[in-house]
Formats: structure tokens, sequence, C-alpha cells
């Protein structure tokens, strides 16, 4: 008797994975025994070049951590620094703000829904909803410019503002993807074959998802209330709150529908913030140099909790920049959901809490001796270049 | 002489050369079909001759750890099986090329040739995507194949004979499709599995196993088993047409009726998740082989009550 575990690889290069990571599935026949994640293909050193650049060299640095939701990323890090330095942004810029942020939230929710349909094998779902991305895609470029990496914030303020015109433009696009949203949550809920993909597949607990810590939309799929524009309203989220998106069932289809679900929340913000979009200015001035302190700030990532911790040291940069994103905690969540399920289940629960894998990367270095040490950005590069040689 | 119309038969007319074109233009229209009902533009008209004829020039690569001479064979094996299917089956809405008593089973076993071939070359390597796309390969054959097997019974039943040109024949003049609608529904349900085509496609899922069983392969062998795949199609979309949908008696007829088909095939397509291997199982068994079975029940009691 073979008593060898049949270990399928996913990754670091697999067709499932749109970035690298690497997991091993124990199977047994086609059920999954057990599960274990190896992350850090694509770390990139971000919180380290964060401490070599000044502030407003930084809030560009840390736009990039990710591709999808890079505005939240600026957003959070502009917080956290405009709270050390003592200024507040303009309401107009808060609302600006806002408004970029649950665009992209759509634009995210929308991906996700067709990449999450796209490892079901639906590939109808998928070429549709993305093609309805591209129009909240537009939406962000012609408030901003740019498709991808917003820019839209700046510290003390924004640089865009939102004219009649574009406010217009805005309405019409929410009002087409408010119908198919319609029809989205009509197709994640009805779809009989689709169902049988999602629901009760991937089942996470209250208890689970508590235990593990999960955030975002996979901890309101499960039962947990909890989201940051709600327990700490940031922005202008106070007055122009949203409603918590919550499902019990905590499976594959929950977290279906709380996504989908909560794109109406965000259509319903932004046409509030538009109708009272607060006039005045755009920035206010931040000074150059911040005395030390330090800071945490905390905003609602289309994925989760993202988290900044920002030192100052009286000069123009950073002391420290740390940056927990919502894939680090739901990562877990992954390997203890995916243990009892056929392989055929695997990527799509590996794609239900929406992982991005190059934000959440980070590097560990283990020194048995208990000696500590710091690394310079030079050496970490150089340790790059080594390692990849 | 006779041995020169057998060559071009096999090689030229109606099997060989045609039908693999015909089969990659078959190809064209699926992929095109779905692209356009999913919001796409689709390949070129000649994107799979173009895919084909690239692969066909690429070196084929021979992993480590493979049986070498089967690694080599299967792929001919598989495509040759395909091509000799043809002979017995009025493609083209021409007469079959040959004919005899009983080649309706041939033609099946024939058509279950590239799958068998497909699941022994995923067994054949040691990589572990091929070895569970094997698996799942030959799962799915034993489950769709019985009830397929059935639904083409129905009409072979009911024209009374085995020989796929009498009950052509008989299709022609007896709109199956009217009398017997679960085994058309069955049948074509079956060649859907038989063909890997979403939603049964589970053994060659991407996003979990890569390629399936022929991750492996690479240039000349991949291409054999696509040019399979593509007379495969017209085989399968032939026999429920001359079965089921008033025969194919003219080139037009055949065009039109097999079209038509390949129509609601891609429509299929893109309406369906892909059903887990288990579901796929499930499936048939529950209900594909529960329907053929009722279907040729029906037959049998209406045959001996009737005659």
């Amino acid at each position: 008797m073979a008593t060898e575990k049949f270990v399928i690889p996913i990754g670091p290069q697999h067709p499932a994975l749109k970035e690298p990571g690497h997991f091993q599935f124990d199977v047994d026949g086609e059920v999954v025994k057990g599960a274990s994640v190896r992350l850090g293909y694509v770390h990139r050193g971000i919180e380290k070049g964060a401490e070599t650049r000044n502030y407003v060299q930084a809030a560009y640095l840390v736009e990039r951590i990710c591709g999808i939701c890079s505005h939240v990323h600026a957003t959070a890090f502009c917080l956290g620094v405009e709270k050390l330095a003592g200024v507040e942004a303009p309401p107009r810029a808060q609302a600006i703000r806002q408004i970029v942020a649950e665009l992209e939230r759509i634009h995210s929710h929308l991906l996700w829904v067709g990449v999450a349909a796209h490892e079901a094998g639906f590939d109808t779902l998928f070429m549709y909803s993305w093609r309805d991305r591209e129009t909240v895609m537009n939406l962000l470029e012609g408030i901003t410019g740019n498709r991808v990496n917003y820019s839209a914030n700046v510290l003390g303020g924004v640089k865009v503002d939102i004219g009649p015109e574009q406010i217009e433009a805005i309405l019409a696009g929410l009002a087409f993807l408010e119908e198919r949203t319609q029809h989205y949550l009509e197709v994640v809920s009805t779809d009989a074959m689709f169902l049988r993909r999602t629901r009760g597949i991937g089942v996470m607990t209250r208890e689970d998802a508590e235990r593990l810590g999960v955030v975002g939309p996979t901890a309101r799929a499960s039962g947990v209330p909890r989201d940051v524009r709600v327990d700490s309203p940031y922005l202008l989220y106070r007055e122009h709150s949203v409603e918590l998106v919550v499902e019990e069932a905590g499976d594959l289809e929950a977290r279906f529908k709380v996504r989908v679900r909560e794109l109406f929340e965000s259509y319903r913000v932004i046409r509030e913030l538009l109708a009272e979009l607060p006039e005045g200015e755009l920035t206010t001035r931040v000074p150059r140099r911040i005395k030390p302190a330090e800071t945490v700030s905390r905003v609602e990532a289309p994925r989760g909790e993202l988290f900044y911790f920002i030192k100052s040291n009286g000069s123009d940069t950073a002391e420290r920049v740390k940056v927990r994103t919502p894939t680090l905690p739901n990562m877990a969540s992954v390997v203890v959901t995916a243990v009892g399920h056929q392989l055929a289940d695997v990527p799509m629960i590996l794609t239900g809490i929406d992982p991005c894998f190059s934000c959440n990367d980070r590097m560990t270095v283990i020194r048995r001796d208990g000696e500590r040490q710091a690394w310079t950005w030079e050496q970490l590069r150089q340790y790059g270049i080594e390692w990849y040689r | 002489m006779s041995t020169l119309t057998a060559v071009i038969a096999l090689l030229f007319f109606p099997s060989g050369l045609v039908i693999l074109l015909a089969g990659m233009a078959y190809e064209w229209a699926d992929r095109k079909l779905v692209a356009r009902f999913q919001n796409r533009i689709g390949p070129r008209w000649f994107q799979p001759l173009a895919d084909n004829l690239k692969l066909l020039a690429k070196e084929e690569v021979v992993p480590e750890g493979v049986q070498r001479g089967l690694f080599i064979t299967l792929p001919v094996i598989a495509l040759s099986g395909a091509l000799t299917s043809v002979l017995y089956v009025p493609v083209f809405g021409l007469a079959p090329a040959y004919s005899f008593s009983g080649d309706l089973i041939v033609a099946i076993y024939l058509l279950s040739l590239l799958t068998l071939c497909t699941g022994l070359a995923g067994a054949n390597t040691l990589n572990r995507f091929s070895l569970v796309g094997a698996t799942r390969t030959l799962t799915q054959m034993f489950s769709y194949e019985a009830p397929f097997l059935l639904a083409l019974l129905g009409p072979a039943l009911a024209a009374g004979s085995w020989r796929i040109s009498t009950i052509a024949d008989y299709g022609a003049e007896n709109l199956l499709i009217l009398t017997q609608p679960i085994g058309f529904v069955v049948a074509m349900i079956g060649l859907m599995g038989k063909l890997e085509l979403p939603p049964f496609d589970a053994p060659e899922a991407e996003t979990e196993i890569v390629a399936g069983a022929l991750t492996e392969y690479s240039g000349r062998g991949l291409a054999l088993f696509h040019l399979g795949k593509g007379v495969e199609l017209i085989v399968g979309l032939t026999l429920i047409a001359a079965f089921y949908l008033g025969g194919v008696a003219n080139p037009l007829a055949f065009f039109l009726k097999t079209l038509g088909l390949l129509v609601v095939l891609a429509g299929l397509q893109s309406l369906l998740a892909r059903l887990r291997i288990d579901q796929t199982v499930g499936l048939w068994w529950r209900y594909g082989a529960i329907l053929g079975l009722v279907q040729f029940l029906v037959l049998i009691a209406w045959e001996g009550l009737v005659a």
C-alpha cells in the first residue's frame, strides 16, 4: 500500500492564479485532505521604500501596492499623515475621496464576480461582468484621468474636482450598472447550475470567521458584522453612511451575494454624495516636516479592513510605515475551508476571499540567536537581486 | 481499383483531408458562436487552421518518465480512429463510403477510441495534473457512454437495423425527434460530454488541472488530438442529424441541420457553469441513463404492441 500523499501543487505559476502564490493540496482521489500555503513570491519592499521617501513621494508609492484597490491605499496613507500633521482635508475633498473609493469598490467587486465565475467555468458571467465593469472604469478615467492608479489623492486633499458634466456621466453610468447588478444578483442567487457550484461550498461558520479574524466581505458572508465604514467612520461615512450587508450562510453563494448586494449600497452612497457635494477648497496645506508621533489609520478596502501604521520622526520622511492588507488575515481561512472539499471547488474557495497576493506579500527573516537586525533599503534591494539571480 | 478508391476515401474524401478541414471549420464556428454569445469578438476564420499548422510544425517534447512509444502513438491512434469512423457515416449528405450490418456499433466504438486514448495519454505521464485529468476523462466516459449509446440505439430499434445507412434512410422518412424526443436530448448532451464541452469540461478544467490529461502534450501530438476532436464533432453532429432530424439526404440539408445543432451546442456551452466530476457522473447515471432507458422501454413496448 502506497501511503505517500498525492499532492496537487497550485502555483507559483498556474492558470487559476493571476498572481504567484504556492498552494499544496493533498488529495485522496478528488477530495482535499490537507492544504498549505506559501506566499512571498512578489514581495516588493514597499514598506521599506516608503521609509526612504518623503511623505509626498510615499503617497505616490503606496498607491502602487495594489492595482485594483489603489485609491484606498493612498486614502489610508493620506488620512494617517494628515492626522499626524494635525490637519484635515476640506469637506469637498473628503466627498470626492469617498466617491472615488466607492467607484473603486464597484470596479473591484465586478471584477471579482467575473474572476470567481471563471474559476467555476462560467465564462459567460465572467465576460458580461467585465464588460459592464468598463463603464465604471470609464467613469474613473473621466474623473481622474487614469484607469488603474487613479492618483486622486494628495496630502491634504484631492487633485481632481467633479464638475456638473461628470456628475451627469456618473449618474448615467450608475443607472446602467444598477440594472446590470440586479441581473447579476438574480444569476448568482437563482441559476441552478451555478448554485450547484456555490451553495454549501467552502462554508465558514461565524465562529471560524471570528477565530481566524477574517475581514471584509468574506467575514460579512459568514455573519460577522464587520465593516470599518460602519464601525469607525472616516471621510464622510458618518454623514453618508452605508448599511452593513451581512449574509449568514458563510458559503460561496453568500460571498457572491454579499459582494453583489454591496454594490447597491455603493450606488446609493455615491448618488447621495453627488447630490450634496460640499462646496469649497480641494486641498489644505500640510507641513513638509511632521513632529515625532505615531498613528493608526484604518479604511475599508473592497476586500476588507486596510490598516496603516505610520510613525513620524520630525523629518519629511516617515520613520516607519506598516501596511496590513485584507488578504493577510483572510488567507488562512482558505487552508481551513478547503479541507474536505472536492479539488474542483478549491479554485473557487481560494478566489472566494478575493486574494491579492502582491499586496500582502512580506518578508520574514528569522534569526535564531535572538539578535536584532534592521536592514537598509540598499541591503534589501541587494538581497532581492541576489535571491532572484 | 478498389484499393485506390479505398485509399482516396480514407485519405482525401470523405475521410482524411476534407474532414480535417471541415472539422476545423466547425471548431471555428463553435468558438465564434460561443464568443459572440459571450459578447466577445471571437477568432478569425482561419484560426484553428493556423493553430494546428503551428502545432504540427513544432517540436514534440517527450517528457521524462513516459513510455515513449505510447506517448507518440496514442495521438495517431486517436485521430485514425476518428477518421475511420467517418467512413461509415453519411457526412456531407452523401452515402457512407462503406456500410455493413452493425457498422453503428463500430462507428461508436471508433469514436470512443479518442477519449480512451486521451485517458491513456494522461495516465502515461508522471504529471499530476495529467493523472487527475486522465481519471476524470475516463470517469466521464463511463458515465455518458451508456446513455449516449442508448440514445443512438433508439432509432436503430425503430428502423430495425444496426446499419447506419438503413437507420438514416428510416430517419429521413420519419422525423424521430418528434417520436423520440428524450433520445434526442440525451444524444445531444451525450455528445457534449464526449467532446468535453462546457459544462462537461471538468477533465480539462484549466483553473484546476491546467489542461488535464493532455497537459504534457505539445506540438504534433496535441495537434492530432485537436484534429481528432474536430472530426468527432462532425461525426457526432451527423449521426444526430441523420437519426433524429429527418436525415441528411443532400449536402444542403447536412450543413443546415448540423450547423443548427452546433448553434444549440454553443448556446448550451455559454449558458451553463462547469459541473464537478462527481456531479457529472451523478447527472448521467441519475437522469441520463434512466431517461435513455425509459425511452428504450417505451420503444420496445410500442414495437411489441404494434407488431
